[in-house]
C-alpha cells in the first residue's frame, strides 16, 4: 500500500500506479536494451495520457485479437486450441512489428474449456463458425423482462443460478441451487450443502473442474510467451478489461433488441439495472490492473453509438453509468482505455465532461478533426485510421493517409496512432507501412 | 377513419399499449384489416422519416417494428395476402449475411423495413454462400442483392458473390449493396458493389430509387 494514497487524488493515484508501470519494476527484462526499450515505449503511452506536449513522438498502439495468428498463416482454430502457436504468433507479431504495446494474447482464449462447458455466448473456429474465422457473438435474450427484480437486487445470485445456466449448457443444473445465504448459520446451511450433491449438480461442478483444469494448464503454458514479450521490451495494452452497465445489459443479458424496447417499456428498470452494475464494473477492472500492475482498463463501448440512440437516451441511459465507472477507476488510480466503436460525433461533447488527463478514447468511425477539436488537451485520443485501407489498401495509400490523420489528430500530443477496430485479420504490407510511418512522421 | 388515424400517431409515439388496444378494438368493430395494417405501414414509414431526420433512432425502429409483428399476429387469421403491402410490389430484394459471419440484428431490421415499404424480400439468413446468394437471386428473380457483414473477413466473401455474378452475366441485371459497421467506399469499390450503407433507412431509399 503507497504511503499517502487516500490522500491523493485521482489524477496523482494514476500517475502513480502509471509511472510504477512505465518503470518496468518488477520485470526481470533481457537486457539494459530490453528494459530501457519498455520504459521508452511505455513512456510515449504515459506520455499521451497524461497529455504531455510535444513528447518524442506518438505511440503506436494498432488494437489486435486474431489479426497476429492470421499474419502468420495459421487459423483461428489452431491458435484456439493451441497455446504454443497462440503465444509463438504474438510473440513474433510483437517483434517483427515493432509495436508500442502489444495484444492482450489471452483474449483469444481456448476451445476446449468452451467445449465441456457447452459455451453458448460465442461460436468459435471449429464449432460454429468456419476453421480459418475468428470467433463470433451470439446475441440473445438470455435475461427475460421479468429477471430485472432478482439482477437488480442480487446481480451476482442472478449471474451464476440464472445466467450461467442459460448460457453454459454443461451449467444448466446450477438453477436448481438454492442461494448461499444459509451458509451462515450451521442448522439453516442443509439446503445449500445437500444440493451440491445432488447428481446433476455434481455433474455441472465436474465440467467446471475440468474446464478450469485446461484453462490453467493453458495458461501455465501461455504465460512464458508473454513473460518474453514483456522481458524484451514490450508493454501490453491493457491490464485488464471491464464494460459500460449498459453495454453489459444489452451485449449478454437483454440483448440488443429487447434492452432497446426497454427504453419504452421499463425504463425505470434499465436504470436500477445499469446502476446496480457500476461497482461491481469498477471493480473488475481495478481488480484486474492490480493482479497485472498495469494500470490500463480497456473497456470496449458499443450500444451508444452515433444512431443506436438519441442524445437525450443516451445521457439518461448510456452516459452516467460510463462515467461512474470512468470516474471510479480513475479513483482507484486506473486508466480507463475506452474503444469507441462506431461513431461518437454527436456524443463528443459528453467525453469531453470526463477530468483532464485521466482517460483514453480510442476512435472507430468518427471524425477526427472534431474529436481533436473537442477532446484535444482534455483527454488523448486515438484511432480513427480505416481497417478498410489496411486491408485492401495500398501501401502508397496507407501512407499518405496516416500522415493525413496525423496532422489533424496529433496536435501537440495526447494522441494514440491505433486502426479504427480491434483487427481480426491484416495485410503485413500495409501494416508495417502504417506503423513505419507513424515512426517517422509521428514526431513532435 | 379517425380510430385508424390515432392507431398511426400511437405507434408513431411509441404508445404501444395504446396502440394494441386500438387495433383489437378495431379489429371487433369490423374494421377492415387491410385498413389496420395500412395504418402500421403509413406509421412505419413516418418513424422512418424521423429516423433519417435523426430525432428516432434504433429504439424506435425496433419497437415500431415489434409492434407491427404484434398486429400481424392479431390480423393474421383475417388476413387474404399476409404481406404487409397488398399488390404490386416495388421490386424484389435478396437479403444475406454472407460466408462465415453469423452477425443479422442489422440485417433482420432492413428485411423488415424493406417489407413495409413495399419489397418483396427473400432473407436467405446468416453464413450464405455466393453459390448460394448467386443461384437464389437468380431464382428469385432479384433486382437487388443486400450483402450483410460485420467482420472484416466478410469482405471477400462479398467481392466473391460480385464476381459470380459478373461471370453468370447477371451483374448488369442485379444491383449489389454492402451494409455493416465497417463498410465504406473503400470497401464498395473492393468488392465492386454499387452503394455501401452503415445504416437500415439509408439502404431503402437507394434501393428504391434504383427499382423506380
Amino acid at each position: 500500500m503507497i504511503a499517502g494514497w487516500e490522500n491523493l487524488s485521482p489524477g496523482e493515484r494514476q500517475d502513480v500506479f502509471l509511472t510504477k508501470w512505465a518503470s518496468g519494476e518488477g520485470i526481470e527484462f533481457a537486457g539494459e536494451d530490453a528494459k530501457a526499450s519498455y520504459q521508452y515505449r511505455a513512456g510515449l503511452i504515459a506520455d499521451a495520457i497524461k497529455l504531455k506536449k510535444t513528447p518524442d513522438r506518438v505511440p503506436i498502439v494498432p488494437l489486435a485479437i486474431f489479426a497476429p495468428v492470421m499474419l502468420y498463416g495459421y487459423s483461428g482454430k489452431q491458435a484456439m486450441y493451441d497455446p504454443h502457436i497462440l503465444g509463438k504468433v504474438c510473440l513474433d507479431y510483437t517483434r517483427d512489428y515493432d509495436v508500442d504495446a502489444t495484444v492482450i494474447a489471452p483474449m483469444v482464449m481456448h476451445g476446449p474449456p468452451l467445449e465441456v462447458l457447452s459455451y453458448q455466448l460465442y461460436r468459435w473456429p471449429g464449432h460454429g463458425v468456419k476453421e480459418e474465422l475468428s470467433y463470433q457473438f451470439v446475441e440473445k435474450d438470455y435475461m427475460k423482462a421479468e429477471d430485472y427484480d432478482h439482477f437488480i437486487a442480487d446481480p451476482t445470485d442472478y449471474w451464476f443460478r440464472v445466467w450461467l445456466p442459460r448460457t453454459h449448457g454443461s451449467l444448466e443444473a446450477l438453477a436448481q441451487l438454492p442461494p448461499l445465504y444459509g451458509t451462515m448459520e450451521l442448522p439453516m446451511a442443509g439446503p445449500w450443502m445437500c444440493s451440491l450433491g445432488a447428481p446433476p449438480i455434481q455433474e455441472a461442478y465436474k465440467a467446471l473442474l475440468e474446464a478450469g483444469k485446461l484453462s490453467f494448464e493453458w495458461i501455465q503454458a501461455l504465460i512464458p510467451y508473454m513473460g518474453q514479450i514483456v522481458s524484451s521490451g514490450y508493454p501490453i495494452y491493457a491490464g485488464s478489461a471491464t464494460k459500460a452497465p449498459f453495454d453489459v445489459l444489452g451485449d449478454s443479458f437483454r440483448g440488443t433488441i429487447e434492452l432497446m424496447m426497454d427504453l419504452y417499456r421499463r425504463p425505470e428498470k434499465v436504470l436500477e439495472a445499469v446502476n446496480r452494475l457500476v461497482p461491481l464494473m469498477v471493480n473488475m477492472g481495478v481488480g484486474g490492473a492490480i493482479a497485472n500492475n498495469n494500470p490500463l482498463v480497456f473497456i470496449p463501448l458499443h450500444k451508444g453509438a452515433d444512431g443506436f440512440m438519441s442524445n437525450e437516451q443516451f445521457e439518461k441511459f448510456y452516459w452516467p453509468t460510463l462515467k461512474e465507472v470512468i470516474l471510479g477507476l480513475a479513483r482507484n488510480g486506473c486508466v480507463p482505455c475506452c474503444f469507441v466503436e462506431g461513431s461518437y460525433n454527436h456524443r463528443l461533447e459528453y467525453l469531453a465532461e470526463v477530468p483532464e488527463g485521466q482517460c483514453v478514447f480510442i476512435f472507430d468511425r468518427t471524425d477526427m478533426v472534431r474529436a481533436r477539436e473537442v477532446l484535444g488537451g482534455k483527454s488523448c485520443i486515438g484511432g480513427g485510421f480505416p481497417i478498410s485501407l489496411i486491408i485492401t489498401g495500398t501501401v502508397q495509400q496507407v501512407e499518405d493517409e496516416t500522415k493525413k490523420l496525423l496532422d489533424v489528430a496529433a496536435g501537440d500530443g495526447g494522441y494514440i496512432l491505433s486502426i479504427g477496430c480491434a483487427m481480426d485479420e491484416a495485410k503485413e504490407h500495409t501494416l508495417k507501412a502504417f506503423i513505419e510511418t507513424g515512426k517517422t512522421y509521428g514526431r513532435y | 377513419m379517425g380510430m385508424l388515424n390515432e392507431l398511426s400517431e400511437a405507434v408513431v409515439e411509441m404508445q404501444e399499449q395504446v396502440a394494441m388496444e386500438k387495433t383489437r378494438q378495431l379489429l371487433e368493430q369490423g374494421a377492415d384489416p387491410q385498413d389496420v395494417l395500412e395504418a402500421f405501414r403509413k406509421a412505419l414509414e413516418e418513424v422512418g422519416n424521423r429516423y433519417e431526420k435523426q430525432t428516432y433512432f434504433i429504439p424506435e425502429l425496433i419497437l415500431s417494428g415489434r409492434m407491427m409483428s404484434s398486429a400481424l399476429e392479431m390480423l393474421k387469421p383475417h388476413l387474404r395476402d399476409e404481406s404487409v403491402q397488398s399488390g404490386t410490389k416495388l421490386g424484389k430484394i435478396l437479403i444475406a449475411t454472407v460466408a462465415g459471419d453469423i452477425h443479422d440484428i442489422g440485417k433482420n431490421m432492413v428485411t423488415m423495413l424493406m417489407d413495409i415499404h413495399g419489397f418483396e424480400v427473400r432473407d436467405l439468413g446468416v453464413d450464405v454462400s455466393s453459390e448460394k446468394i448467386i443461384s437464389e437471386a437468380k431464382e428469385f428473380g432479384a433486382d437487388v442483392i443486400g450483402l450483410s457483414g460485420l467482420l472484416t473477413l466478410a469482405f471477400d466473401p462479398m467481392k466473391e458473390v460480385v464476381v459470380g455474378l459478373t461471370a453468370a452475366g447477371l451483374k448488369d441485371k442485379v444491383k449489389v449493396i454492402i451494409g455493416g459497421g465497417q463498410m465504406d467506399e473503400q470497401i464498395r469499390s473492393y468488392v465492386g458493389a454499387d452503394a455501401f450503407v452503415t445504416d437500415a433507412v439509408a439502404g431503402i431509399n437507394i434501393c428504391k430509387t434504383w427499382v423506380s
